[in-house]
Order: C-alpha cells, then sequence, then structure tokens
C-alpha cells in the first residue's frame, strides 16, 4: 500500500433521510482523509422565513424535515410562543407532548425496523425481509401505524402537522379517541419490549468504541421527556437553551452543505443514547427496569448504542404517552386553542427530536419573522459522525468493500436526517 | 405493463416526505411481487440511479447542477417521469424568496463560507426535463399515490383533479375558515384532492397541493371575499407564492382578480 491513494467512497448512503456520501482516503499504509458528505441541495429556510408572517412561516418550517415535522412544528410553534410571551395551558402543552411522542415512536420505529435492522439480517432492503421475518415486519408496521396515527389526530397527519398552533390546536380529537389512544398505546407495550429485546442481541462495533461528549435537553419537570429548557453535557456542565450559542460552535466547511458543531472545540453526539446517558435517572416504568438490567449495552461510548437507546425509549414513550393523556383527560373538557396577541420579541426553544437537540430561536417583529436561526440534530451530530467512519476506516482500509458496508452502518445508527441539517443557519 | 413493472424513486432536494408518505403505507407490500425496484435509496442499498425504468417518480426540487444532470439522466432511463409533491411540482416552499439572487441567500445564511457543490436555486423538475404526470401536495395524500400507481399497474392514465378544496370542504360539512373567520383560506383556489384535511381542523388552507389551473370563475368571487375581508393583494400573493412561487401566471392573476371587484 506503499504510496498508493486509494479512495474509498460511498455516493449516496442508502437507508438514510436525505442524500449524503462518505469519502476515505487512504494511503501510507494509514487513513488519510474522512469526509461525510452532504449532496442534498440548500434550502435556505431562515432566509427565506425572514420578513414573512409569523403563521405563514411556522407552515413552512416542519417542511424541513419529514420524518420530524412535529418535532419542528412543535420546537417552532415554542420558540414563536416564547417570542410573543405566551405560555400555554398545561393541558395544551400535555397534549403536544403527547403529538410530539407519535413522532418518536414512528421515528424510532421506521429507523430501526427499515433502516438498521435489514442490515443485520442481511437484506438490501426492509421489504424483502417480509417473508421470512413476518413478526418483525409486522411489529414495524404496527408502532408505525401508531404513531402515524397518534399524529394524524392531533397534527391533522403525519408529515406535516397543521393543527398545532399558536395557542394550542386548531381542533382537538375527542375524549372517545383520546381514550382509544391510551388503549392502543398500552396495546403497544409488548411489541416496543420485544423491539428492545430484538436489538439488544444485536451487535455494537467495537472499532468504534471511545469517549463520547453526550448533550441533551435537560427535560422539564424532573421527567424523562422532550421539552426543557436548559441543555445538560455528560461532562457534568449545564446550560441555559438560551445560551446555544456559545457552547455549540457552528463552522462551515467544505465538503457540506450543512455546518459542523463542536462544544470546547471537539466534536460531541445527541440523539437517544445522549438523553439515555444523560437523563436516565429520570426515566420510569418498565424502561426504567429494562435500562437496569442492560446498563452495560447502554454504554456512552459506543454510536451504536443509539439503536438499542431508540428502541428502549419506544418503551418509555408509550407508558409516558399514556401519562400525558391521563393529564388531560384529568381536565377535560379541554379548550383546544387561546387566543394569541403577536408583540414583539425573542425566543430560543430546545427540544428532542427523534434525533437529538433540535433549536429554534425567532425574533418577532411587527407579526413578522424578524430573525430565525435553527439548528438540527444531524447538523449537531455530523462532526462526530466522521470521528466514528474515520475509526471504522482505521481498522477495515484493507478491505474496501466491508469498510463501505461498515460505514454505512455507522451513519445509519445516528439515524442522520440529512434533509434537516441542510436548513443551514445565520452565522 | 407486462411482467414486472420496473420503478425508480429518485431524490432531488427535498424534505424526504413524499418518500416516506410512500414508504409508510401498508399497500406498498401488495404492489411489490408486481414491481421492482430498481432505485430507491431510502429503502434499498441495492439501488442504481442509472438504470432503464418504466416508472420514475422524483420528487424534490433540482437545486444543485448536480441534479440538474441526474434527472436529465432520469429521463433518458425512465419511460414515464412523475413528478411528486410539492417541491418536484412547484419547487417547493424553498422557491418562496426565488425572486432573492442566490447570491443574497447564501450570504444570509452561510456568510463567506464555500462549499464543493455548485448550489443554483431551487426549480421545479419541469423546468429541465418533460413531466409526464404530477403527483400534488406537500405531502401527497395516500390514495394520491395509489391511484397513480393502480391506474399505470393497469395500462392506463391517471387523470388531474381540476376543482378546488372549497369542494370537498362543502361536502364535509366544515365552516368556511374564510367567510366566518375572515382568515385567508386559499382553498378556493387550490386543487382538491385532501378531502379539505386542514379546513376539518379549523385551520387556513396554505395551498400545499398548488392551485388548480387558472382563468377559472371562483378567482373573481374568491377576490370579492378577500377584499371584504380586508386582505390585501399583497397578502394573498405572499401567502400564494409558499407552493406556487414559480408560476409565471401568479402575479398577472392575482392583479387581475383584484381588479376585477368592482365597488
Amino acid at each position: 500500500m506503499k504510496n498508493l491513494y486509494l479512495p474509498i467512497t460511498v455516493d449516496h448512503i442508502a437507508r438514510v433521510e436525505g442524500k449524503g456520501g462518505v469519502e476515505i482516503v487512504v494511503g501510507d499504509d494509514s487513513v488519510k482523509e474522512v469526509k461525510l458528505n452532504i449532496i442534498e441541495g440548500p434550502r435556505f429556510f431562515e432566509a427565506i422565513t425572514v420578513g414573512k408572517k409569523l403563521d405563514e412561516a411556522l407552515a413552512v418550517y416542519p417542511r424541513i424535515c419529514s420524518f420530524c415535522s412535529a418535532a419542528h412544528k412543535l420546537t417552532a410553534v415554542e420558540a414563536a410562543e416564547k417570542a410573543i410571551g405566551f405560555t400555554p395551558r398545561e393541558e395544551i402543552q400535555a397534549l403536544r407532548e403527547v403529538l410530539y411522542i407519535g413522532d418518536m415512536i414512528e421515528s424510532h420505529a421506521l429507523h430501526l425496523y427499515l433502516l438498521v435492522l435489514p442490515d443485520y439480517l442481511g437484506y438490501s432492503n426492509p421489504l424483502k425481509m417480509v417473508d421470512e421475518y413476518k413478526k418483525e415486519i409486522g411489529i414495524a408496521l404496527e408502532l408505525k401505524n401508531l404513531g402515524s396515527w397518534m399524529m394524524d389526530e392531533l397534527g391533522s397527519r403525519a408529515i406535516h402537522q397543521e393543527n398545532a398552533v399558536l395557542g394550542g390546536f386548531g381542533k382537538l380529537p375527542d375524549k372517545a379517541t383520546l381514550e382509544l389512544m391510551k388503549k392502543r398505546l398500552s396495546e403497544a407495550l409488548p411489541k416496543a419490549e420485544y423491539t428492545f429485546e430484538l436489538f439488544a442481541k444485536l451487535e455494537q462495533y467495537e472499532e468504534v468504541e471511545g469517549p463520547i461528549i453526550h448533550m441533551a435537553v435537560k427535560p422539564r419537570g424532573d421527567v424523562y421527556g422532550i421539552y426543557g429548557d436548559a441543555i445538560s453535557v455528560s461532562d457534568g456542565f449545564e446550560f441555559p437553551s438560551e445560551d446555544y450559542k456559545k457552547y455549540m460552535v457552528e463552522r462551515v466547511v467544505e465538503h457540506s452543505f450543512a455546518k459542523h458543531s463542536f462544544y470546547r472545540e471537539k466534536p460531541f453526539m445527541t440523539g437517544a443514547i445522549s438523553r439515555v446517558v444523560n437523563h436516565a435517572d429520570k426515566l420510569y416504568g418498565r424502561a426504567k427496569e429494562l435500562y437496569e438490567s442492560h446498563r452495560d449495552l447502554l454504554r456512552p461510548t459506543n454510536p451504536f448504542a443509539n439503536n438499542l437507546a431508540q428502541a428502549l425509549e419506544l418503551v418509555y414513550f408509550i407508558e409516558r404517552g399514556v401519562d400525558l393523556i391521563d393529564e388531560a383527560l384529568a381536565k377535560w373538557p379541554v379548550r383546544p386553542r387561546d387566543e394569541v396577541e403577536i408583540r414583539d420579541g425573542f425566543g430560543v426553544s430546545t427540544t428532542e427530536a427523534p434525533r437529538g437537540i433540535l433549536v429554534y430561536a425567532l425574533e418577532v417583529k411587527d407579526g413578522r419573522v424578524a430573525y430565525a436561526d435553527i439548528i438540527t440534530p444531524t447538523a449537531f451530530n455530523l462532526a462526530m459522525m466522521e470521528v466514528h467512519v474515520r475509526m471504522m476506516a482505521e481498522k477495515h482500509y484493507n478491505e474496501p468493500e466491508r469498510l463501505k458496508y461498515l460505514t454505512e452502518m455507522v451513519v445509519r445508527a445516528y439515524d442522520p436526517c440529512i434533509s434537516c441539517s441542510v436548513h443551514v443557519a445565520k452565522l | 405493463m407486462e411482467g414486472k413493472v420496473r420503478i425508480g424513486f429518485y431524490a432531488l432536494t427535498s424534505c424526504y416526505g413524499c418518500q416516506l408518505q410512500l414508504a409508510m403505507m401498508d399497500e406498498l407490500l401488495q404492489l411489490l411481487p408486481h414491481a421492482e425496484i430498481v432505485c430507491w435509496f431510502m429503502l434499498e442499498r441495492d439501488s442504481y440511479e442509472d438504470e432503464p425504468v418504466d416508472i420514475a417518480f422524483i420528487e424534490g426540487s433540482v437545486s444543485t447542477e448536480e441534479e440538474v444532470e441526474l434527472v436529465r439522466k432520469i429521463r433518458e432511463n425512465a419511460k414515464i417521469v412523475v413528478a411528486v409533491g410539492s417541491c418536484a411540482v412547484h419547487g417547493g416552499v424553498q422557491s418562496w424568496e426565488k425572486d432573492k439572487s442566490l447570491e443574497e441567500l447564501w450570504k444570509t445564511v452561510y456568510g463567506d463560507g464555500k462549499v464543493k457543490f455548485e448550489p443554483k436555486m431551487a426549480e421545479p423538475v419541469e423546468n429541465y426535463i418533460k413531466v409526464d404526470y404530477r403527483i400534488y401536495g406537500c405531502p401527497p395524500e395516500k390514495r394520491d399515490f395509489l391511484y397513480a400507481l393502480g391506474t399505470f399497474l393497469v395500462g392506463s392514465w391517471p387523470e388531474d383533479i381540476d376543482y378546488p378544496v372549497c369542494v370537498e370542504c362543502r361536502l364535509k360539512g366544515h365552516p368556511c375558515i374564510l367567510i366566518e373567520k375572515g382568515e385567508p383560506c386559499l382553498g378556493p383556489i387550490t386543487r382538491a384532492g385532501c378531502d379539505a384535511r386542514c379546513p376539518g381542523f379549523g385551520v387556513a388552507c396554505i395551498g400545499c397541493r398548488g392551485a388548480i389551473g387558472y382563468d377559472v370563475a371562483w378567482f373573481d368571487s374568491l377576490a370579492r371575499t378577500f377584499k371584504e375581508k380586508g386582505i390585501s393583494k399583497e397578502e394573498i400573493l405572499q401567502r400564494m407564492k409558499m407552493f406556487n412561487a414559480h408560476n409565471p401566471k401568479l402575479e398577472e392573476m392575482v392583479e387581475k382578480i383584484f381588479q376585477g371587484v368592482e365597488e
């Protein structure tokens, strides 16, 4: 291999959301360069929504990403409400979180069964698994359908929900539908547990074992969840969401339409495993038990643990969803919407999207968006993803075909939302 | 079509929602015995962008020079090209500021940063290649896919819907958001097919399926209602541009409908 420069490239990583590729250059018996290319075009979401009416901008933001459109919608709405100085009633917050949980369930189920599992079982495409793995595909569809249905009922549809608006919801489902939602969630619990057991058996490649800095939103109310007003770091540091720019520093890199992020000059990770690493003490119910019995697998040092952490969250969020619906039902009948006055102001919302921390910072002036900054989990994760692809490359550069396969698996473990990452923010 | 129909699903720049919508359809499993997926990177690792296909579904707007090449290649290789969703059909929400220069947008977002790809302003697929059929929506409804696919598979041709969301909204019996609440609902000029989904939730239509063909009668009455409700021409224009920015007749038409209102 002396002086031979060998490019190993995956032009288009399959089974992720969005278009990205990997370029690895090997020479002189070592890996010279590793680049995660984001080839999805730019969409300028911040730039195109500045100057637009607030409600119209809020309709456009979810279009950043289909896999987590509810996450985008709800985070944008919260940032806007913080900006105009409005706080939704507790029952509305609870129901919004249920909608968000619908997104979480659907997204995790799709990622685990359709995008990740085929690699482990030796299929190029999840649809080919149907005959051999009837039970698994059945569970995938059931969980996916449950999440989609929750978003249909609470958000108007599974992709690009319009039914989450300033002040609450356009319309709420009736009590019977929420009761049915509880029932369907409870019935899905054993399937989520089966998913956890299934993914607990899968290999976590030790090539990428090493220290990782994890960041996650510190949940409100001290219960493992989605909404929060501060960010916790696995080194023990904690900062208010408003300070995100100080500690999650973005840079433009030449080979990608998406920027890279650093915490104290170091790449960091966000996502299900980061939530578990930083906040497992706030889990409860069956998820808490599973966490306790599988701590060695849910470790902070391997990106593949993110898959199992997602499975754990399926269990958790199903139980959490039931509790949140109960909270809302206790106050039934719930008025869907409050009048809001659109005042000038600035608001930052940080939430946990399926793939990790999602930041929306919005300034509202004269009823219009005056400033917008949006940073998505995948954009945060890209630098860390490159580190892990490099670690994999350093072990396997002599077997290019196997390396390509393993590289895709590393990237997939992050569940990257590449479309999301190309939202691009103001500097 | 005889034998297995060869299908390709190609992505340009988008949120991947159209593909996700199709991937989430349980009905897909029934389709599989009749189809061969030649290219669909979102689900299939063994995907080939260069292979001939019977039906090419393209989602996303053309937003890089590389994507211009890709759509040309897809056209050469496909018997039927279907533009799927608001991005491929109308340029998508990323076209909302299409009147600003690329340089200006770039600077706002990336500053002086450079990347090695060649970005361009988002455009509909049709600006570069001939498109045979369009599936509207952001995202399209599942039944849009079922109808199109089913029709192609029996060797026939699906038809466009040529009536507005209002028709479906009336049939559903929802209160009129425009008349009763005075909100700028785009139902009257938006292509139907969603069963008036958003008005059903009490939310004004934002026109995500795109405008129905222009030069139709309801524009006049709509203009009158907009004006009576105090909604300005500029407001309507801005709102309609969200999903129709590339329509060359948009400004002219909005101008015309407002002029058409005589007091």
